[in-house]
């Protein structure tokens, strides 16, 4: 009985391993039914699996976590000093980009004017202490850049170059209560003073008490002597309230300054200007309203009834 | 069922060490606790299923070959030797043993049927590491694949 038992055994043995060792026969041949079995069975496992990726997630990472403990920690450590600077080169980048902007418009500007200019990045905004509007550049005599020079911003006059030294100059802003220069009205060729009043609006004084102003008029400077301080044709600002008090011996008004003093990065020095006057070349193109589309309706009235 | 558990439950856990076969523990205590015969079987079964998991990187048949062999002569080990059978330590220490040997045949009979294995060191970290994942899990599943084996054999033996 033991015998019988054993040699069924045996025999079930070796008929198992024929059958396995004939699988490997059959995948190692390359026989497409069981690599489709193999494929099957994952057919069938993968919603399992997807099932048990969800539920497990929260503690997948949980051992391997362990075991890396100090190598995830110092990893981290990288990744927020990678993130800190990647952040500080995006903010640098989109500096950049803005200096960028304001480089072409000075260059479009003092290009439309034939003006020889020098660039310059402003390194700093000034103390507000002194009451005094100035920034420092740093460009200097060195590059060639001298007293009394007009300092050009993207949207025009910026301000006038006060002390220079061999790698950096300070500027008088335009809003500096100390500043001064002569303008024109485009078109109507009107002379006057604007002075700074420390902030974006500025203030116009006329010359000739026999001429008048209007709110939207738009000043150009006048340009100097050997065009220091301020070279001609430059927009300064534009109008944006008249005095008309009776007894004035002169028209004022109060102007909007074009230029952006907050947001200065990029400034140009012109160091040259060409013979001829710009005239009204430089002034800044109004945007143009969108027009609303007009609706015309055409009433025919129905013929009443007569009894 | 264990199938399923290791695939969708046991591996999405990236353990240390090449972490551990549920089924590979449960089959060899099955054959410890069952006849030739039936230990035979098992080891076909399981071993199929081994070789048709998607993980599995050597040719349909291998482990089917390995679990065969393994299980019948874990069984004609484990047969009548209370010892080991009535013994939780004897047989967890067993197992693992038993499972770092698999592991090893599986590498030689993998190595002779053309299967690429990893470098050297990895290999001993994985087998060094399936022992011991053995040998803490085993005494945790003993139980229950006693009470299973005995309420599928209606029989005694449960430890």
């Amino acid at each position: 009985m033991r015998k019988g038992s054993e040699g069924r055994n045996r025999l079930l043995l070796i008929i198992l391993i024929v059958t396995s060792l004939f699988l490997i026969t059959l995948d190692l041949r390359g026989v497409g039914v069981l690599e489709g079995a193999r494929q099957g069975t994952q057919t069938i496992l993968s919603p399992f699996q997807r099932a048990g990726n969800v539920v497990l997630t929260p503690f997948k990472n949980f051992f391997s976590d362990i075991t890396h403990l100090g190598r995830t920690r110092n990893q981290i450590e990288k990744l927020r000093s990678d993130n800190n600077s990647l952040k500080a080169q995006l903010a640098n980048r989109k500096n950049a980009d803005a200096q960028l902007d304001q480089l072409k418009s000075i260059l479009d500007l003092a290009g439309t004017a034939g003006f020889k200019v020098i660039n310059a990045r402003v390194i700093s905004q000034g103390s507000s202490q002194s009451f005094a509007q100035i920034i420092t550049i740093d460009t200097g005599s060195n590059a060639g850049i001298k007293k009394n020079m007009t300092v050009l911003s993207e949207f025009g006059i910026a301000g006038v170059v006060k002390d220079v030294y061999p790698n950096s100059a300070l500027i008088s802003l335009a809003t500096d209560p100390s500043f001064r220069i002569g303008v024109r009205i485009a078109g109507s060729q009107q002379i006057g003073i604007l002075s700074g009043r420390g902030n974006r609006s500025a203030s116009l004084q006329l010359i000739d008490n026999l001429t008048s102003i209007k709110v939207g008029d738009i000043l150009l400077s006048r340009g100097s002597v050997a065009n220091r301080p301020f070279v001609p044709g430059v927009p300064v600002g534009y109008v944006t309230a008249v005095d008309n008090s009776a007894g004035a011996i002169a028209q004022s008004a109060i102007v909007h300054l074009y230029t952006n003093f907050s947001t200065l990065g990029v400034v140009a020095v012109v160091v040259g200007a060409p013979v001829s006057n710009p005239g009204d070349a430089l002034i800044p193109v109004k945007p143009q309203p969108t027009p609303l589309p007009t609706v015309t309706i055409y009433v025919t009235p129905s013929p009443t009834p007569t009894n | 069922m264990i199938f399923v558990v290791q695939e969708a439950v046991v591996n999405q856990f990236r353990l240390p060490g090449g972490g551990f076969s549920l089924l590979l523990i449960f089959t060899l205590m099955w054959a410890i606790l069952s006849s030739q015969e039936i230990a035979a079987i098992g080891g076909f079964i399981a071993g199929l299923l081994m070789d048709l998991s998607p993980s599995s990187s050597g040719p349909i048949g291998q482990w089917t070959l390995l679990m065969i062999a393994a299980c019948y002569a874990v069984s004609y080990m484990g047969s009548g030797n209370e010892s080991l059978s009535g013994n939780p330590l004897g047989l967890t220490f067993f197992i693992t043993s038993a499972v770092f040997f698999i592991e090893i045949a599986y590498l030689v009979t993998g190595a002779l049927l053309g299967v690429q294995s990893s470098s050297f060191g990895q290999i001993l970290i994985t087998l060094f590491g399936i022992s011991i994942w053995t040998l803490v899990i085993t005494p945790i599943l003993l139980p229950l694949f006693s009470r299973l084996h005995a309420f599928a054999f209606n029989t005694r033996s449960a430890i």
